[in-house]
C-alpha cells in the first residue's frame, strides 16, 4: 500500500465515478429549480463540468505543458495558452449562442419563455421525463467534445 | 567510536580504545534510528490531519515529523560531519556485543513494526475514516481524514521510499528532502489538481468561490516552473 496509489485512486474515483454520477443528480436538482422560476444554470453547468473532470484536468495539462517542466516561462506560456483558447475557442462558440438568442428575441420568443408559467411548467414536465436523454444528451456532447482543447 | 590517545607515565604514547559498553549503546541507539523514524512517520500522519487537507502549516507538526524522520533515516550519513568538526564520531561497525542490549534492541524494533506500524496505525486510520463521515456530518471536507488515513496505511512504503532515497552521502539528509519535494511536486501535486477540479465544480454548483480552486489547479501543475521562475528572479 502506498501513499501514491491511495491518492491517486481516490481522485480517480471521485473525477471519474462520482462526479458523472452526481450529473444526474444536478441536472435532476436544474430541472425542478428551473420548473420553480429559481436560477437553474449554476445547477445546469456543474452537471456538464462532472461529466468531464478528466476533461479539464487534461485541458489544464494541457496549456501548462507546452514548455519544458522546468522551463521559467512556463507560468507566462500557460496563461498566454489558456487565453488563447478563450479567445479563439470558447468566444466564438459563445458568439453562436449569443446569435441564437437575439434571433429568439428578435422573434419575440425570450418574451414567453421566461413569463409565461404554462409554457415552463409543460417544459418542466417535458424534461423530467427526459432527464435520462438529457444526461445522456450531456455524456454524448462531452464524449464527442474532446478536440476543443 | 575512534581509539583515543593519552600518554602513558614514561611519556611515550599509548593507544585507549573506547570502553566495548560505550561503543554497544552507541550501536543500540544508531538500531533504534529506523524504528525512531518510523514512529515519527506515525506522528506525521497524525498532525497530518490537523494541518492537511487544503492547508499546509510550514514549520507545523506535520513537516516537523517528516523532518526528524528524514534525519532518522540519515543519521550515520549526518554524523559522518562530525570528524570534519575535530570530534571523533565514526558509527561503531559490528553489532551488538552485550546479550541484553541487542535483545532490546530487538525488542524495540520488533514492537514497533508489528504493533505500532502494522497493528496500531491501520486502526488509527480506520478512526480518521470514521471522523471523514463525522467531518461531512459536521459541514465540513472529509478529505483531510482521508489523506491523513491514507497517509497512516502507508508508513511501511513511505519509509522504504525514503530510505531509498539515501544515497550514503554526508550531504544525504539534504538530497532526500530534496528527493521528497521533487516527488510530491511531480507525483503528488499533479493528482491533486485534479482533485481542484472537483472542488471547483462543487464549489461553482453551490453559488461559492471557485475560481481560487481552478488557480491552485494550475499552480499544482507548475509548482516545478514557479520554482524555477523565482530562481530566476535571483539571478
Amino acid at each position: 500500500m502506498s501513499f501514491y496509489n491511495g491518492f491517486l485512486h481516490l481522485t480517480n474515483w471521485l473525477g471519474n465515478v462520482i462526479m458523472p454520477t452526481m450529473a444526474g443528480l444536478l441536472f435532476a436538482v436544474a430541472i425542478v429549480r428551473y420548473s420553480k422560476g429559481y436560477p437553474w444554470n449554476y445547477s445546469m453547468w456543474a452537471a456538464v463540468a462532472a461529466l468531464c473532470v478528466s476533461g479539464l484536468l487534461r485541458a489544464m495539462e494541457t496549456f501548462s505543458s507546452q514548455l519544458a517542466w522546468n522551463d521559467p516561462d512556463l507560468v507566462w506560456n500557460a496563461l498566454l495558452n489558456l487565453i488563447n483558447w478563450v479567445g479563439n475557442v470558447f468566444l466564438p462558440v459563445y458568439a453562436g449562442s449569443q446569435v441564437v438568442l437575439a434571433a429568439a428575441t428578435y422573434v419575440n420568443v425570450g418574451h414567453w419563455m421566461p413569463g409565461s408559467a404554462w409554457l415552463r411548467h409543460l417544459t418542466a414536465a417535458g424534461l423530467c421525463l427526459l432527464a435520462s436523454g438529457v444526461l445522456r444528451l450531456a455524456e454524448f456532447f462531452v464524449t464527442n467534445g474532446t478536440s476543443g482543447v | 567510536m575512534a581509539a583515543s590517545q593519552c600518554l602513558a607515565p614514561r611519556g611515550e604514547v599509548k593507544e585507549m580504545t573506547n570502553p566495548p559498553m560505550l561503543e554497544d549503546i552507541s550501536r543500540l541507539l544508531l538500531a533504534l534510528a529506523a524504528p525512531a523514524a518510523l514512529l515519527c512517520l506515525l506522528l506525521a500522519g497524525i498532525a497530518l490531519r490537523r494541518e492537511g487537507g487544503t492547508n499546509f502549516s510550514l514549520g507545523g507538526g506535520f513537516s516537523r515529523w517528516m523532518f526528524w524522520t528524514v534525519v532518522f533515516i540519515t543519521l550515520p550519513q549526518l554524523l559522518s560531519w562530525f570528524p570534519s568538526f575535530g570530534v571523533p564520531a565514526t558509527p561503531p561497525s559490528g553489532g551488538i556485543g552485550i546479550g541484553w542490549m541487542a535483545s532490546v534492541a530487538a525488542d524495540l524494533t520488533n514492537f514497533v513494526t508489528n504493533f505500532v506500524v502494522n497493528r496500531l496505525a491501520p486502526v488509527l486510520a480506520a478512526f480518521f475514516v470514521l471522523r471523514a463521515v463525522l467531518d461531512v456530518a459536521d459541514g465540513s471536507s472529509p478529505l483531510g481524514s482521508v489523506i491523513a488515513a491514507m497517509f497512516l496505511l502507508s508508513i511501511p512504503s513511505t519509509a522504504s521510499l525514503l530510505r531509498g532515497w539515501n544515497n550514503s552521502t554526508p550531504n544525504a539528509t539534504a538530497d532526500v528532502l530534496a528527493a521528497l519535494w521533487t516527488y510530491v511536486v511531480s507525483q503528488i501535486l499533479p493528482i491533486a489538481a485534479g482533485l481542484a477540479i472537483i472542488a471547483a465544480i462543487w464549489a461553482f454548483w453551490q453559488n461559492r468561490r471557485w475560481m481560487h480552486y481552478i488557480a491552485a489547479a494550475g499552480g499544482f501543475l507548475m509548482v516545478a516552473a514557479l520554482w524555477q521562475l523565482i530562481r530566476r528572479m535571483m539571478v
